[in-house]
């Protein structure tokens, strides 16, 4: 085995430098042709071409799908197929395991879990590392992961241990975390952030009185967004590292931006802190300690990412826009920690500035760097809350039929607007249809 | 480069393997050479009893009160000032003991890790604590079983848990005896 393993490799990056270079070109090609369609499309508004000649050079300049697509799209269904049926099988033994808990003996069980994980994780070894297939072995891998989280769930359960506890998220992202970057995957990635979105949560729930728990978990979950948020982007501005920065930031974002959305709501905030008298407010020494230790991780990865941009030759606001904004999340969070105000109003107007900030923020950020995926969901969250807004202004004032067919037709407008102004955006600024990685 | 990623990749699923063994290892040392007490569970609401592949237990050391005349809770001596959220030593009677006197004189409860190591105690986690009276989680609250088998220990009359605990407090449960007889899983 030993003697095959370089040739393997070398066989390995052979294909990864062809398939690099397959990428590279792929792309170039879309840059061209998404830039030809602007330009087509300028034209022919301004009265230049006709439609029809517009039609007949898009037609001429087309560019046949290469085999180099139809491979990518073959690809992905194989990614799809393997994960699926490698998810069925772990899924039917741990399943099997649970059913039959106390009838299988200690030593049977451990085996089969531990024994389950091991195959599982030799199998992906010999597909990905050795044989070359890494789209089958990375889809087992993911598989491994799962399983190992399975596992730490299910030795306690053996054990009697109680499951309900964040420790245990906590011990499986660890676990798997090193995976993601060994085995370059960005589904065990997502898996990760994933992981440690709901096991800090859980566990600052879990350092707080139930009843109030709602506001602590709402101000943990905008420190988590900014945290996971701040690692993406040191990640984007690390070479060896900017492959993984997409799960960080998307999940940072669309955390960030969700929890704000919630906290938006006048009724939702009263909710969950009811009962929470500012007089009698207290932040337990545990919620405070893994608050604060987030908090500062997370600032000094923005003081990185900042000083890094220092001497890069973008605009003063470019370079610095993007860390302040998830300072200016973290900062929320401990506003609603805190809980210095009885009142919700207080909390609700900052959620909504914040919110209007993350989204334009969202927008700006995908002009700048010509994203258009970031532009469209940034214009998603602004449709969103336009019409939230909307409908809490005129459920008591309009009639509600009323109300829904004046809505309909300002959403139409709206709409309208908004796609005329996205097409201007993406002409401007030559931006690709969809955003290649993040 | 490539050969690195192999031996990181096997160190990581080593490392992996050795946490889910060490999990099991640091259990089994438990049950095995920790010293054996017997508790006492009392009725829960039955609708909380059973979900789904696990029973709650709750014990009579759930709830601890200064003194005898506070209903439904088990008269302790609380030494010193104890908070929600601390972690508390509460005396049990070795399950050896045969000594009648024993078993009726009053235990405590501490904030503080016992220097003597005569006594048994449970470590917990002081989750309320109102009027000198305090509620305390063990990590022994949950007992799994296969599907179907709950109903038989929530008709139960009596269900005690036979528990292991070691020097530093731990506990893990051993086995149920339902009805005065071991249960058999």
């Amino acid at each position: 085995m030993k003697s095959d393993t370089p040739n393997n490799d070398s066989d390995q990056n052979n294909d990864q430098i062809a398939t690099r270079s397959e990428v590279d070109s792929a792309v170039q090609i879309d840059q061209r042709q998404s830039w030809l369609k602007g330009r087509i499309n300028q034209w022919r508004e301004s009265g230049l071409i006709s439609g029809e000649q517009s039609e007949a050079i898009l037609n001429f300049e087309s560019v046949p799908e290469t085999p180099f697509r139809l491979g990518m799209r073959f690809s992905r269904l194989i990614v799809v197929l393997s994960t699926l049926g490698a998810i069925l099988i772990g899924a039917g033994i741990i399943s099997f395991i649970a059913a039959n808990w106390q009838g299988i003996p200690v030593i049977a069980k451990l085996a089969l879990l531990i024994g389950g994980q091991t195959a599982t994780y030799w199998a992906a070894y010999q597909l990905q590392f050795i044989r070359g297939y890494p789209r089958v072995g990375g889809a087992i891998m993911f598989t491994g992961a799962a399983w190992f989280g399975a596992n730490v769930f299910l030795v306690a359960q053996s054990y009697h241990l109680a499951t309900d506890n964040p420790d245990l998220l906590i011990w499986w992202f660890i676990g798997v975390l090193p995976l993601a970057y060994i085995a370059r995957s960005k589904a065990i990635t997502v898996m990760s952030v994933a992981i440690f979105t709901i096991g800090i949560s859980w566990k600052a729930a879990a350092q707080s009185e139930d009843e109030f728990s709602g506001i602590l978990v709402m101000a943990m979950l905008l420190f988590t967004a900014a945290a996971i948020y701040a690692i993406g982007m040191i990640h984007l501005r690390r070479k060896n590292l900017n492959f993984y920065a997409g799960p960080y930031l998307v999940g940072g974002l669309l955390l960030a931006i969700g929890v704000t959305y919630m906290l938006t709501f006048n009724e939702i905030f009263r909710d969950i802190s009811r009962d929470a008298r500012t007089s009698t407010w207290t932040l337990s020494t545990g919620y405070i300690v893994l608050a604060s230790f987030i908090s500062i991780a997370t600032v000094a990865a923005l003081g990185f990412v900042a000083r890094s941009s220092f001497r890069s030759k973008e605009h003063l606001a470019a370079k610095f826009a993007e860390p302040a904004v998830a300072a200016l999340v973290v900062i929320t969070g401990w506003f609603i920690a805190t809980h210095l105000f009885e009142s919700s109003a207080p909390y609700v107007v900052i959620a909504n500035l914040l919110l209007i900030v993350l989204i334009f923020g969202t927008i700006s950020l995908g002009i700048v760097n010509r994203r258009e995926a970031l532009v469209n969901v940034g214009i998603v969250f602004f449709v969103i809350d336009l019409s939230t807004r909307y409908i809490e202004l005129t459920i008591d004032m309009l009639d509600t039929s009323l109300a829904f067919i004046v809505g309909g037709i300002l959403l139409l407008g709206v709409g309208y607007g908004m796609e005329r102004a996205r097409r201007r955006l993406l002409r401007q600024f030559e931006m690709t249809e969809v955003g290649n990685g993040f | 480069m490539a050969s690195k990623v192999k031996q990181l990749f096997i160190v990581v699923i080593v490392v992996q393997v050795m946490f889910l063994l060490g999990l099991v290892g640091y259990r089994e040392t438990i049950l095995t050479l920790g010293r054996a007490a017997v508790l006492q569970t009392v009725p829960v609401d039955p609708r909380d009893l059973f979900k789904g592949e696990y029973v709650t237990l709750r014990y009579e050391i759930s709830t601890l009160g200064q003194n005898s005349t506070v209903p439904n809770a088990k008269p302790y001596l609380l030494m010193g000032e104890i908070n929600e959220g601390d972690t508390v030593y509460v005396g049990v009677h070795e399950e050896s003991t045969d000594d009648s006197k024993d078993q009726f004189s009053m235990l405590h409860v501490q904030a503080d890790k016992p220097s003597d190591d005569t006594d048994l105690f449970i470590k917990g986690r002081v989750i309320t604590s109102k009027d000198n009276i305090i509620t305390v989680e063990y990590g022994i609250e949950q007992y799994f079983l296969s599907e179907g088998r709950g109903v038989e220990i929530e008709r139960a009359d009596d269900v005690k848990v036979r528990v292991k605990i070691n020097r530093s407090g731990t506990a893990a449960i051993k086995e149920l005896i339902v009805d005065g007889e071991v249960w058999q899983p």
